[in-house]
């Protein structure tokens, strides 16, 4: 809880709306980002995609990601603008930093693991050595207990 | 889609391999199993992002429907979390919930 939160979130803009609209609409996101104390991290525009099916009369949109940093109250406040909004035909806003330290970590061990191996005088191989490293000390154990 | 047959893991039925070799004297199922590994583990992707479609594409084919792990043979782990990444990229409209 000590981190701040990281937020993504997706909308796609009905491809009626002009530019201007969908510039509007990111001004808006950021103004409240920040009016809640939070900090954008990264904004990017997909421009016009096909829809994978069809939402509402529409066959194609335009995606917009925004990555931003804040609190629990922000997004509410954002999902329930995006929501009355008539220009978003859909959006998606998730939480993603305990992903994404839960990746970095497993990748942390992955490299640690490495480096011991290598400092064991082991070969740097991958998982598959490993189980055969670990069956191989296994079967001793085995004959351990039976003697 | 024979390979992917074959590549059941450890704990798959075994009586129908064995059998079937038996019997007609074709490929002995039995006993080429390749056992499959998890193409997340092996390729160390550790996060599995909803918004990449190209990657979730060969995981859910023809129908859309999500390719059970008994055949992709991804681990139970990574599954769980392509389960969610494709239910999200389907709500954006990357992925189709459904392909008539």
């Amino acid at each position: 809880m000590s981190q701040a939160r990281q937020y993504e979130l997706v909308y796609i803009v009905s491809p009626d709306a002009t530019e201007q609209d969908v510039a509007d609409l990111h001004a808006q996101v950021e103004a409240n980002v920040a009016r809640y104390g939070g900090g954008m991290v990264k904004s990017e525009n997909w421009g016009r995609r096909k829809l994978a099916y069809r939402i509402g009369k529409h066959r194609e949109g335009t995606y917009v990601l925004e990555v931003f940093t804040g609190t629990g109250e922000l997004t509410k406040e954002l999902d329930r603008r995006l929501k009355v909004s008539d220009h978003v035909i859909r959006h998606l806003c998730i939480r993603v930093d305990e992903e994404l330290r839960l990746a970095e970590r497993t990748k942390a061990r992955r490299e640690a693991d490495q480096q011991k191996r290598i400092a064991r005088g082991l070969s740097a191989g991958g998982a598959k050595q490993r189980a055969e490293d670990e069956g191989g000390d296994d079967d001793q154990a085995d004959r351990a207990e039976v003697s | 889609m024979a390979d992917e047959r074959q590549g059941r893991g450890p704990s798959g039925p075994r009586g129908r391999g064995s059998a079937r070799g038996g019997e007609k004297g074709g490929p002995r199922r039995g006993m080429f199993r390749r056992r499959k590994v998890c193409r997340f583990c092996a390729d160390k992707i550790d996060y599995i992002d909803y918004k990449d479609a190209k990657m979730l594409l060969p995981f859910v084919p023809e129908r859309a429907k999500i390719l059970p792990r008994r055949i992709s043979g991804v681990c139970a782990m990574h599954q769980r979390k392509l389960q969610t990444a494709i239910m999200r990229a389907r709500l954006l409209a990357l992925l189709p919930y459904s392909t008539d």
